[in-house]
């Protein structure tokens, strides 16, 4: 969930009770400031009635009016108490809530109840106006609130949109450390800094990483190199024995094995330093072809039906690059598939094919490019082919990617 | 014939002395730049195996000196680098030919009687090793006057044979000469085998002898 919305949630939710309990709360405040003046308008009622009595020794005529209701009863006991109550009056459906004052009176030796009754139509009616043009009034403020709180929130928050944008395009040893947003939030600077210093000691690490790596295969060249020569000149005594042949060449394989990694580690290596930068016009369509020729006599033997659709495609690229790529996406194809398989290569406008199969089970699309990923059981490759096609697809700005289709492997370069 | 070895690791210098060494050639070894130089200005070589990176200098610069004296000598450049750059610098500077480390023997005495070839046979067409004789301009073999009818590639197994005659060479190496390094032909060694097998049937169809045995399913042996 967004920060913008976690906070707006929480926000809204304290809001509404605060509103809600306010509301209640100024309710019963409202009414019972009202009731309060009508007590006192009743005791002016009052005063008036016993000041009527005191001078003209009789009840005062009783004038029909719409939200004051009196009415005298007959007492046979005298009482001082005054009665003060809510109650409903009225005939069928006009039903109406009255605030009444119930009190005694003596006129000539005889008791009277006097209630004098006002309405509560007109206080509620108040009540209930007031509250809506506040609840309105509150309602309002609070979209204005929120409104904008979103705007500033948004405003004050965009340093840091910026700024994670740039880290998502961001790439380890690709290209320089992205330039941040100037901001004056001292979150934001403090958050880009530490940035900026996490990047740069990855960035060494990585350099450091790399050359170890670019190093170590030199540096692994002349003994291997050694190692190989001797082997050579030793299979040239003629004593050697059967068995002692057998150990040299398990040792001529490994040793096999031992250089082309080394091989494909250092142009790993070489690719990632950007020593193939040099870019030219190349045409594919006449790279694919040479190819498919000096691998034709491996495919034969391996018994592998091979359909080309191939289209002129020229692009921008280096060609050392270009050799290698399809080296290993054809080779890739030839090493992966059973003999008697199919292989399809296509070469179209935005991308090139190769298609191979038919396969058991669908490869793992996430560590297939990544090094010394060894799909099958076949423990003679080095894993790094694909490594190796990826990086080229990356420093040719081209994008590659594993798909499962019908029981066939196919890797599409988009280009 | 004389081949100068300028190479820095004793290591791989004696190996390669051990293998080319025969009744053919003698080599000789310079450790550093400046032995090289001092070697190359007394004597004339028929192949100069040559390291980039040397204690003292750089091997392409002994390269140039030697172009500038106008010295004959074949080279051929063997380096650790595997660049392009390097290989471009170096035959621009007038190698003859170039090969990366780690390389086979039986590659490097390839190439090093190409260029001999090339330079010291330049006046004579063929090449005649026995009753073999070989045209290595119009690429035909005959056996006794006898054209042997090959294929491109048994006709370069042929000749890789001949640059290795009576030696073992492994399996592994006859595959990357064949096919070129970048191909893991490990579990392709009976493609090899076919290619053998039709070269000697060839051969023997003309009345030839079996030159070609096979030593322990580790390597063949052309022996003449």
């Amino acid at each position: 969930m967004k920060l913008l919305y976690k906070y707006s949630r929480i926000n809204l939710v304290a809001s509404v009770i605060i509103f809600l309990l306010a509301s209640v709360a100024f309710y019963f405040l409202l009414h019972f400031i009202f009731i309060k003046q009508l007590d006192d308008d009743l005791h002016v009622e009052l005063n008036e009635v016993a000041t009527y009595i005191s001078r003209n020794n009789a009840l005062p005529e009783i004038i029909p009016s719409e939200d004051e209701i009196t009415s005298y009863q007959f007492s046979s006991v005298y009482s001082q108490k005054q009665y003060l109550r809510t109650l409903e009056m009225g005939d069928g459906d006009e039903k109406e809530n009255y605030r009444q004052l119930q009190f005694c009176v003596s006129v000539n030796g005889k008791n009277y109840n006097v209630f004098i009754s006002k309405s509560l139509e007109n206080t509620d009616h108040i009540i209930r106006s007031v509250i809506l043009v506040s609840a309105i009034t509150i309602l309002l403020l609070l979209i204005a609130y929120f409104i904008i709180n979103r705007i500033v929130l948004r405003r004050l928050w965009k340093p840091f949109y910026s700024t994670m944008a740039l880290m998502k395009k961001y790439r380890i040893g690709h290209g320089g450390l992205p330039e941040f947003e100037q901001t004056d939030t001292n979150e934001f600077t403090e958050l880009n800094a530490t940035l900026v210093t996490t990047m740069k000691d990855a960035e060494s690490e990585y350099r450091n990483l790399k050359e170890v790596t670019e190093n170590a295969s030199h540096e692994m060249q002349t003994p291997v190199a050694v190692i190989r020569s001797k082997m050579d000149v030793l299979i040239q005594d003629e004593n050697l024995s059967e068995n002692q042949s057998k150990i040299v060449q398990e040792a001529y394989t490994a040793i096999q094995r031992l250089t082309r990694l080394n091989q494909a580690l250092l142009l790993l290596s070489k690719i990632e330093n950007k020593q193939f930068a040099a870019t030219e016009t190349v045409a594919l369509d006449k790279i694919l072809e040479e190819k498919l020729v000096s691998f034709k006599e491996i495919l034969n033997n391996k018994q592998l039906n091979i359909a080309a659709e191939i289209k002129p495609v020229n692009v921008q690229m280096n060609a050392a690059l270009a050799d290698i790529l399809f080296n290993n996406l054809l080779g890739n194809c030839i090493r992966h598939s059973n003999a008697g398989g199919e292989i399809k290569v296509i070469l179209a406008d935005k991308a090139i094919e190769f298609v191979n199969g038919p396969a058991e089970k669908m490869l793992e699309p996430k560590k297939i490019f990544t090094r010394f990923y060894k799909g099958g059981s076949n423990t003679d490759q080095h894993g790094l082919g694909l490594a190796i096609v990826k990086e080229i697809c990356l420093v040719s700005g081209f994008s590659i990617e594993y798909k499962f289709q019908n029981k066939m492997h196919s890797f599409i370069v988009v280009l | 014939m004389k081949i100068l070895i300028v190479e820095d690791e004793p290591g791989l210098s004696s190996s390669i002395t051990a293998y080319l060494h025969n009744e053919q050639f003698i080599c000789e070894i310079a450790a550093t730049y400046a032995a090289a130089v001092e070697k190359i200005e007394l004597y004339e070589y028929a192949c100069i195996i040559l390291d980039i990176t040397l204690p003292g200098g750089n091997g392409i610069d002994l390269l140039k000196n030697l172009k500038a004296n106008n010295k004959s000598d074949g080279v051929l450049i063997i380096s650790a680098k595997n660049s392009l750059d390097d290989k471009l610098a170096g035959l621009k500077a007038g190698a003859d030919d170039y090969l990366s480390k780690p390389f086979h023997l039986p590659e490097l005495a390839a190439r090093v009687a190409a260029i001999i070839r090339r330079r010291s046979f330049a006046g004579k067409k063929t090449i005649a090793i026995g009753d073999l004789e070989v045209d290595v301009d119009e690429k035909w073999v005959k056996f006794n006057e006898h054209i042997i009818d090959l294929t491109r590639k048994e006709y370069d197994l042929f000749i890789y044979f001949l640059s290795n005659k009576n030696r073992v060479i492994n399996k592994g190496a006859i595959a990357e000469h064949l096919w070129g390094d970048d191909m893991d032909l490990s579990d392709n060694y009976d493609m090899i085998y076919a290619h053998i097998k039709n070269l000697r049937k060839k051969i023997q169809n003309v009345g030839g002898p079996d030159y070609i045995k096979s030593v322990y399913g580790m390597g063949y042996k052309f022996t003449v």
